[in-house]
């Protein structure tokens, strides 16, 4: 599985890497199938591995990858400036039940609202449903006399002998972490203190999770989600952690490890270990911070990242450079739709995260014929195993990536760096007899309609972060990676309008590529109600100042450079009376009676556009959060440059296109080939993807080895 | 017309789904009553030129069935004079409507001056005048008592809003701005669905999206037939009950026999209770919507929401009984009686295809609703609680412990919010032990909530049922623990009635337990570990498991950690 795909090929030019110190950076990314890793050198090669991934033992694959990629290259280990690492081990504890076992403590009366959640079911008539079992059984949940009002005044104090009973069934019980959520923390944290105290007085041993530490946000059920997610996985994290930790002393690397978040940016190991629900979802949030360079680097204002692997698609919107944050997410859930008629399955997590969309389909979706004769497209997956029909590793049923094959899309024989052979037989074979046959139809026409259903599958997603928020597609540009990504961009972006596509180098491992170009960053909170007399700007400037201060205080323990330290303030506005904030930045550092009239101006722009409407004249408004987030700006940016032309494989294939009479013979190019600006149809093979470039689109490449596909005017 | 393949079909069927999503997700972000935007009691759909259903969002199953019947009344009503820019209303049941506090709101969408489909949002409203606040109350005694009647009627004429009937809304409801707000985002929900039409209609063309409007309803139809046919044919009745007529009179019969003839099946509600003094009266579309949800969960495939659905199955509602109310029975509470009629119609199913039918729910969720006006602003002020409940036991499996019934996908509001909103506090939310019906599969635990008033006083309506008749059990299973309310008073306690319209003062304290869910299978086939996990977890108690479940769990058994 050895590749290096960036070489130097001309000392003359710039190397590919650009970077103040040319140190080596190792970035790691585990997700549930593969573990990818990038190494940037300091003479401007990039190395990249994929390899499967290793769980639990997550880490076990991530130093095999460093091991393998770091034998190529005889550098000193003892030059590895950082290891930025993405991770899925909390994710999985949480979806598989891996987690430690935990006692929750909440306020008397409320031990049930972690089961209860928001009582909804996620999908209608399905008298089957199951819902989820918690993850703290309910034995392990108490509760504790003590009581404070909504504005913070102690209705009952906290009842210490009571504690001490629940100390004793912890002990019994052999509770390894705890969480803590009382009823309105967010707003008088001090009971969830004291209680947190003397757990550590008793329990030294046993971590200890409080609710407004972790976020001081309101909502009991998600406050309490959050933070018992949080302690659930909080050993399992440690010791992910700290066994990644020691590999890599062994093997003489002791840079520091640095962790991506779900908000993106990155944060010490150290710190994960403390608040790993922060870092629940950041292989996705990677990917993003990934499109958005590419942006910048390309001018781009406005994008949607398109990522697409083996069984789901994700999509995010960055206008004008800014990356869409979403306060809440769940996790568990089947998909992540971005809204609540479809959540309930899963844990809903108040951490902040990137805003992504994601529709449950890619390469392994399954095809079938349903009892009214319709083609349907997932969402069941065939997963890694046993994988697509043409796979051969005892899937029949067709899917999406054997719809690709018969299409000419991807090449049959051997799978890059894989022990995979492409059969395409197989995959005619499965689309004919499940599919083609009962609808009376070819299987070319049968593979077209599944490549077209999981497109318009696809839509849904990137349509639910564009013109769901009145955002017009057109005006965006498609960055597509992921497996499966850059097969199926150029369709997509037709369907929605969008006439240009940006594939970046080894778009396969990309969101490895984002953790090399990630920097320090931290997300904070305040819980509010600022309306009538204390919607004004010192209730604001108060909580930015401190929030900042006390950010500020951990950047410098965390050693980053405090002339490179950016705050960026917002506030989640609201009409008085709706339920739905809107995020608006808070654009000066100043907070006077002028920024107040410029949140109101841009709160009630953006409610037009997202909604259509404004509220009546005058309507009052109220400030529900005040947000903070701070980052160590980066000296300069990541850029990835011309990548080798060894690979090459020439030649040509068949291929199927919509609207296109019968297959035609399709050249296929190297990435380096596209230095001269070539038309479609035209496919380009590379180690981890195959992009696909229809009949009237043109493909060239840009200064970082970008393809920018094309589509040109007047044609179809 | 144009012919349409299935890949096409398929294709706008998602497009159709996601618009009505998007219509719904809209809908809630903007509305202002907590029991639109928090608790979800709205649906939005999408229809073709013909009124006919194409789609349904992920929103409140009941309301699916309730389309049809009140697109037929707009269409004899205002069929010849549908107009570009026009905005229809409705709440009246006895026009078309469900219940005076659901307000349908429905836009003609045209495409080069033609008609070609509507945009159709239904909102439970949080008052709309009448007696009570709230306007819902189980001792309404006639539909004026449930408050203001709307009829057909356009909201707007070609663009132009009608001032005077919003006027004429505004003097005659509680909390004008909730309403407003929330009618707003209706309107705002259907400017979405009319977007997405037009973006479909642009990318496939007219002809297409109406030769695909109308395939759809065909092959909703097949699919029901297909798997109604897969059923044995025949005939299973089922009785069940509510405890009262809303006006303390006595318990009211709900029957039903299903009927499956070849592809086709009728649900017949003859023998139910006549029409009753008290506002649970159902209407003929409300009976309807409840045979299609029915019938559509126990199917074994999935599909489209539309309106071909209801081509193979007959309803039969005599007229003048409590599921099919005349003039002038009042109707604002009759969720109840749909909840239970859902729950008749599954007894029913149960004799016919028993591996898909769960034991009783906890019967619907309960209303507690407390008005008055806040003691610093003298605001007037709703605070309208839906308690969610619970699950019947599966075939195969336990029923699910605190989760909305499935008939009602609500979600419940959070406590920090409502305390932060309204002058109550929570004392407690959770679930109860031993509540679940005993069985092979346990049902569901009760929910219980407790509330105090912390200024003044208020009206208090509760809406409950199911002490008298606890959630039924099958093939063997214990019926689910019955409903309470208790208002504690500040030296003694009320037991109060299932369905009541009364007071509560500063101080006071009501508490609520909801119904448990049924049983399934005999408790003594209980798997023993299933029991000890149970008394572990403190579900059911050791009494319950030695009594019951016939399992005598011994001290430190339990702990299986």
């Amino acid at each position: 599985m050895s590749c290096r795909l960036f070489e130097q090929s001309d000392q003359d030019e710039e190397p590919l890497i650009t970077d103040s110190d040319l140190s080596i950076k190792i970035a790691a990314d585990v997700g549930g199938t593969f573990t990818d890793v990038v190494v940037s050198l300091p003479d401007g090669r990039v190395l990249t591995r994929k390899v499967p991934s290793t769980p639990p033992g997550f880490e076990v694959g991530v130093l095999a990858a460093i091991d393998e990629v770091l034998a190529e290259d005889d550098s000193n280990r003892a030059d590895i400036a950082t290891v930025c690492h993405g991770t899925t081990v909390a994710t999985n504890a949480v979806l598989e039940r891996l987690g430690a076992k935990t006692a929750l403590i909440t306020t008397k009366g409320f031990r049930d609202v972690l089961e209860l959640r928001r009582i909804r079911a996620p999908q209608l008539y399905d008298l089957f449903f199951q819902k989820p079992p918690p993850i703290v059984d309910r034995y392990l949940r108490f509760e504790l006399g003590e009581r404070v009002s909504a504005d913070g005044e102690v209705l009952a104090p906290v009842i210490v002998e009571e504690l001490d009973a629940i100390v004793e069934k912890l002990l019994e019980h052999n509770v390894e972490s705890i969480a803590v959520c009382f009823i309105h923390s967010y707003v008088a944290p001090d009971h969830e203190r004291e209680v947190g105290e003397h757990l550590h007085r008793k329990l030294p041993h046993i971590p200890v999770s409080l609710s407004h530490e972790v976020i001081m946000q309101r909502r009991e059920y998600e406050r309490t989600a959050t933070t018992a997610v949080n302690a659930y996985v909080r050993p399992v994290m440690r010791r992910y952690l700290d066994q990644l930790q020691s590999g890599l002393q062994e093997r003489g690397i002791h840079a520091p490890l640095m962790i991506m978040q779900s908000a993106g940016g990155l944060t010490p190991a150290a710190d994960a270990a403390l608040r790993p629900v922060f870092a629940l979802e950041s292989g996705p949030a990677a990917g993003v911070l990934a499109a958005g360079n590419v942006a910048k680097a390309t001018g781009c204002r406005n994008i949607i990242s398109f990522d697409m692997g083996g069984t789901t698609a994700k999509a995010a919107m960055i206008e004008n450079g800014a990356i869409p944050y979403s306060p809440e997410y769940e996790v568990g859930s089947s998909l992540s739709a971005g809204n609540r008629l479809t959540g309930g399955d899963g844990e809903l997590i108040l951490s902040p995260s990137i805003d992504i969309a994601e529709v449950g389909a890619g390469g392994g979706s399954i095809a079938c014929i349903d009892a009214g004769g319709g083609l349907r497209v997932g969402p069941r997956s065939a997963g890694a195993v046993p994988g697509p029909a043409c796979y051969q590793r005892g899937g029949t049923e067709p899917t999406v990536t054997d719809a690709n094959v018969v299409l000419g899309y991807i090449k049959p024989g051997q799978l890059a760096g894989g022990d995979v052979v492409i059969d395409e037989a197989a995959a005619r074979q499965s689309i004919e007899e499940i599919i083609a046959r009962p609808l009376g139809m070819t299987s070319l026409e049968a593979a077209l309609g599944i490549h077209q259903i999981a497109n318009a599958e696809m839509l849904r997603a990137l349509r639910e972060v564009s013109t769901h928020r009145g955002r017009d597609p057109r005006e965006f540009v498609l960055v597509a990676f992921g497996g499966s990504g850059p097969i199926h961009a150029a369709q997509l972006a037709e369907e929605l309008g969008t006439n240009r596509v940006i594939v970046p180098p080894v778009p396969g491992v990309f969101s490895a590529v984002g953790l090399l170009a990630s920097g320090l960053e931290r997300h904070d909170v305040r819980s509010c109600s600022l309306a009538d007399e204390t919607l004004n700007p010192i209730e604001i400037s108060s909580r930015v100042d401190e929030m900042r201060s006390a950010m500020k205080k951990q950047f410098l323990l965390e050693s980053a450079d405090d002339d490179r330290l950016q705050f960026e303030a917002f506030a989640d506005l609201r009409f008085v009376g709706e339920i739905s904030d809107i995020r608006v930045r808070i654009e000066d550092d100043a907070i006077n009676d002028e920024t107040m009239e410029e949140l109101r101006r841009s709160y009630e722009e953006e409610h037009e556009r997202m909604y259509g409407h404004r509220s009546e004249s005058g309507a009052p408004i109220e400030i529900t959060a005040v947000r903070l987030i701070g980052r160590e700006e980066r000296e300069d940016d990541l850029m990835l440059k011309e990548p080798e032309t060894a690979d090459t494989t020439g030649g040509s294939r068949l291929a199927t296109f919509p609207r296109s009479e019968g297959p035609t013979e399709v050249q296929v190019a190297s990435r380096a080939e596209l230095a001269t600006e070539t038309e479609g149809p035209l496919l380009v093979d590379e180690y981890d993807a195959t992009i696909v470039i229809p009949p009237g689109w043109s493909a060239r490449l840009d200064d970082a080895s970008n393809i920018i596909m094309e589509k040109k005017h007047g044609d179809h | 017309m144009a012919t349409i393949d299935p890949i096409t079909r398929e294709i706008i069927k998602n497009a159709l789904a996601s618009i009505a999503d998007e219509m719904a997700v809209g809908l809630y972000r903007t509305a202002y009553s907590t029991i639109v935007r928090d608790v979800l009691d709205f649906s939005t759909s999408l229809c073709n030129a013909k009124g006919e259903q194409i789609a349904q969002g992920t929103t409140i199953p009941l309301h699916m069935g309730s389309v049809p019947y009140a697109m037929e009344t707009l269409f004899a009503k205002f069929g010849d004079s549908i107009e570009e820019g026009d905005v229809f209303i409705l709440n009246d049941p006895f026009d078309g409507g469900m219940h005076i506090p659901d307000i349908f709101i429905v836009k003609p969408i045209f495409s080069k001056g033609q008609h070609i489909a509507f945009a159709v949002s239904t909102a439970h409203h949080l008052d709309l005048g009448g007696r009570v606040p709230g306007s819902s109350a189980c001792d309404n005694k006639e539909i004026f008592h449930d408050g203001l009647r709307i009829p057909w009627l356009k909201l707007y004429r070609r663009g132009e809003p009608d001032e005077s009937l919003f006027t004429l809304l505004r003097a005659n409801i509680r909390v004008p701005h909730m309403t407003m707000g929330d009618l707003r985002a209706q309107l705002s929900a259907c400017h979405t669905g009319e977007r997405g039409i037009h973006q479909i209609v642009e990318r496939y063309g007219g002809d297409t999206f109406e030769a695909c409007s109308s395939e759809l309803l065909d092959y909703t139809e097949r699919i029901v037939r297909s798997e109604i046919a897969s059923w044995k044919d025949g005939s299973s009745t089922f009785v069940d009950y509510m405890d009262s007529d809303g006006c303390g009179g006595p318990r009211v019969k709900i029957q039903c026999t299903v009927t499956v003839e070849g592809d086709e099946l009728t649900a017949d509600f003859s023998g139910s209770s006549p029409q009753v003094p008290g506002a649970i009266n159902s209407t003929l579309s409300f009976t309807a919507s409840a045979v299609a949800m029915c019938v559509r969960a126990v199917m074994h495939s999935d599909m489209p929401n539309t309106a071909g659905m209801f081509r193979p199955i007959h309803v039969v509602v005599p007229a003048g009984t409590v599921l099919n109310g005349e003039m002038p029975a009042a109707s604002s509470m009759r969720g109840v009686t749909g909840f239970r009629t859902v729950d008749t119609i599954l007894g029913a199913l149960a004799g016919i295809v028993p591996d898909r039918v769960l034991a009783a729910c906890e019967g619907g969720n309960s209303l507690v609703i407390i008005g008055g006006r806040r003691a610093n602003t003298r605001d007037a002020y709703v605070y309208y609680e839906l308690v969610s409940g619970t699950w019947g036991a599966r075939p195969d499996r336990d029923g699910n412990d605190g989760l909305c019934n499935p008939a009602n996908v609500a979600a419940n509001i959070s406590i920090e919010e409502a305390e932060c909103n309204y002058p109550v506090r929570i004392h407690r939310y959770g679930l109860v032990c031993d509540s679940g019906g005993a069985g092979k599969f346990r049902g569901g635990m009760a929910v219980e909530r407790e509330w105090e008033l912390l200024e003044g006083e208020a009206a208090l309506t509760i809406r409950s049922d199911r002490r008298d008749h606890p959630p039924y059990g099958l093939a063997g299973g214990l019926p689910g623990g019955s409903s309470i309310s208790i208002l504690k008073h500040h030296d003694s306690e009320e037991v109060l009635p299932v369905m009541v319209s009364t007071e509560i003062k500063k101080g006071e304290i009501l508490y609520h337990r909801q119904p448990g869910g049924g049983g399934y299978g005999d408790p003594r086939d209980r798997d023993d570990k299933a029991v000890a996990t149970d008394v572990q977890n403190e579900r059911i108690s050791s009494e319950a498991a030695e009594q019951v479940y016939g399992v005598s769990l011994n001290e430190g058994e339990t702990d299986s950690g």
